[in-house]
């Protein structure tokens, strides 16, 4: 094809072609979907990626931009007749502003490397999404990703002081928060790739707490631990983390990690206070009344401790991943009211649907991440879990929250923004993306489905009751 | 949906030129406070004075910098500020095709869809009636001095064209002035 001839041609030694150099980004996080690109280029440089977008402007072809490819989402996987843009190899911290608090990275940084950069300043970044070790901060600034944290430290739209980003047509642009103007900065941040190439990121940087402690509860029922959230929220406590497991996610965390977590808890709390030693402490003390009724109660008392207590939960995914060959993580968030509900409503699902569930969620928030178990080699079963993780979003909206937290949509949640905006609201975005990319060059078809997905799957709701992806392939 | 905003919706349809303030507007009040869930909704002709009154009945507060309490929160979020923006959960808008639309919602974490609830945050009236706000409030133990926003002018031409671009989105024909 023209295309991968003239990216051979002009920018030697960093163009992967053919299936066997391809294939490692065939998919991201979500590896249930897989497709081969044309090419996969990997600059060193900002004129290669404008030599890039240039060329692929030329040909009408795609370009996915990528970071590590950590997403959960599908919104790095690959197009057909595609090309990858992966940006892991602008990977320098290009300056630290100790004073201001700022640090200027390119978008290939790993997450966890800036705070290891920054480190010695007694300063660290603190939006901490699980996959912090591998995702990159232009990936990051992308999704829009969260973690931990969120509630007392925000998400990356609030750690973000200014971007620069290319065009489709290779033009620059700077964004900043003291912008006197619309919201752009805001706007690329969570754009899924859709709108821009981010070339360059200053971060905000948080001093490092001099201290942390984490209270572990246990509680006989979910609906109580359920409540006692909102009651450490009512007592005017803001948590660093607040972190809540059911018990098939306690039993799965323990048994691979051996924490010491409460077996016979039916739900279990992770409550993260941090700060000097006396606003731990007077926090601690308000949290430890509110959590009078649960069934066990631990306080870390070293720094080995509180990170023990979080390796359970950290190793949630992965533990619930050894006990079935495949699962389907959800992301719906929703007012944190209705949280007991929510959990009764998924367990009534999971026996309608014979498939187990492990909920793990950031309770602080709201965002929910049931795990559903489940054998994509079974005929059917892949299908069957789609139809069940729809069901779950469409009630985090009708319970007023969102289909995604911090996940993004990608491909996987196409079908459920038809149920989040109406034909009007998708049009804005539609319209959106075209002032920035109206040729629908940059990850077409991700994130915002189009009108007639709509309409078809509104259509054949009714009919079957199924809400399957028609344009992806399965594996 | 309440009178007002049919109201509001029908002007549009019939005008070619107006001008949006908060006294117009007509629109006040408190739609939904959640104390335990930080999050309150707000009518946007509503007083910041008003918006305050309620939340220390609870302790907490408009996480930003707030210039003058007699403004309303229409008007502060119109004007713009990036400590406001970093609050702002969810929008309810009237483009400049008289068309009632949702974005963001009342939840803390939400990567649905572009974010228009922030993208808004300083478009002085010009894209759309800002109709309703959802904002994350905070404890007031937990707020440190803020200070007036820097806010520079945007020179790029780059910049100033999309920007144009982004006003004939949500308001194709132009009336907003």
């Amino acid at each position: 094809m023209e295309v991968i001839q003239q990216l051979l041609k002009q920018l030697k030694g960093i163009v992967l072609t053919g299936k066997e150099n391809t294939r490692p980004f065939e998919c991201d996080g979500l590896s249930v979907y897989r497709q081969k690109p044309l090419a996969v280029v990997l600059p060193e440089n900002i004129a290669q990626i404008k030599q890039v977008l240039k060329i692929c402007k030329d040909n009408n072809t795609p370009v996915v931009t990528r970071g590590a490819g950590t997403g959960l989402a599908g919104g790095a996987m690959p197009l057909e007749n595609s090309v990858v843009l992966g940006l892991s190899k602008l990977n320098q911290v290009k300056s630290i502003d100790v004073e201001n608090q700022l640090a200027v990275v390119e978008p290939g940084v790993k997450n966890i490397a800036i705070s290891e950069a920054v480190r010695q300043h007694g300063l660290y970044y603190a939006p901490d999404p699980s996959s912090q070790i591998a995702c990159t901060i232009g990936g990051n600034v992308a999704e829009n990703s969260g973690g931990v944290h969120c509630l007392k430290y925000g998400l990356t739209v609030h750690n973000v002081e200014a971007i620069k980003m290319l065009t489709i047509d290779g033009d620059e642009l700077i964004l900043s928060r003291q912008d006197d103007g619309l919201g752009l900065l805001a706007l690329m941040n969570g754009s899924e790739g859709l709108l821009d190439i981010i070339t360059e990121v200053t971060v905000k940087l948080t001093p490092t707490p001099v201290l942390a402690r984490v209270v572990m509860a246990g509680f006989d029922s979910v609906r109580d631990c359920a409540n006692v959230v909102a009651d450490i929220i009512k007592a005017g406590i803001i948590p660093a983390g607040l972190e809540m497991m059911d018990s098939f996610a306690i039993e799965a965390a323990e048994e691979f990690a051996k924490v010491g977590y409460p077996l016979d808890a039916k739900a279990l709390l992770l409550c993260e206070l941090d700060g000097t030693q006396t606003q731990v402490q007077a926090e601690l003390d308000s949290v430890l009344e509110v959590l009078s009724g649960a069934s066990t109660l631990k306080v870390s008392e070293s720094e080995e401790e509180r990170l023990n207590f979080w390796k359970g939960r950290k190793s949630a995914f992965p533990a619930v991943g050894r006990l079935s060959p495949d699962y389907y993580c959800m992301d719906g968030t929703i007012p944190r009211r209705h949280l007991a509900d929510m959990l009764e409503k998924i367990n009534e699902l999971s026996k309608k649907y014979q498939l187990r569930v492990a909920n793990v969620f950031h309770a602080g928030d709201g965002n929910l991440h049931p795990l559903i178990l489940y054998d994509v080699n079974i005929e059917g079963e892949l299908e069957k879990v789609e139809e069940f993780g729809t069901k779950i979003l469409k009630l985090s909206v009708d319970m007023g929250g969102t289909i995604t937290g911090e996940h993004g949509v990608g491909v996987e949640k196409l079908n459920a923004m038809c149920h989040q905006f109406n034909a009007k609201e998708l049009a804005i975005f539609h319209k959106i993306k075209a002032v920035f990319d109206p040729k629908s060059l940059l990850n077409p078809g991700k994130a915002v489905p189009e009108l007639h997905r709509c309409a078809e799957l509104g259509a054949m709701h009714v009919h079957h009751g199924k809400l399957p992806h028609t344009k992806l392939e399965r594996f | 949906m309440s009178n007002r905003i049919n109201q509001l919706q029908q002007l549009i349809k019939d005008t070619n030129n107006l001008h949006i303030n908060s006294e117009w507007l007509a629109y006040t009040g408190v739609i939904e406070y959640f104390p335990e869930e930080l999050i309150i909704t707000i009518k946007a002709g509503t007083k910041i004075n008003d918006i305050q009154i309620q939340l220390a009945k609870y302790n907490q507060t408009l996480p930003f910098f707030i210039k003058t309490a007699d403004m309303s929160i229409g008007a502060a979020y119109a004007q713009g500020a990036q400590d406001l923006s970093d609050c702002v959960l969810g929008v309810k808008i009237i483009d400049g095709t008289g068309e009632y639309l949702n974005f963001g919602a009342q939840v803390m974490k939400n990567v649905a869809g572009y974010d228009v609830a922030r993208l808004l945050v300083g478009s002085k009236g010009k894209l759309a009636i800002i109709t309703q706000i959802s904002f994350k409030v905070m404890p007031i133990s937990y707020m440190t001095q803020l200070s007036a926003p820097i806010k520079r002018a945007i020179t790029s031409q780059l910049h100033q064209q999309i920007e144009q671009k982004l006003k004939q989105v949500f308001d194709p024909r132009g009336i907003f002035n």
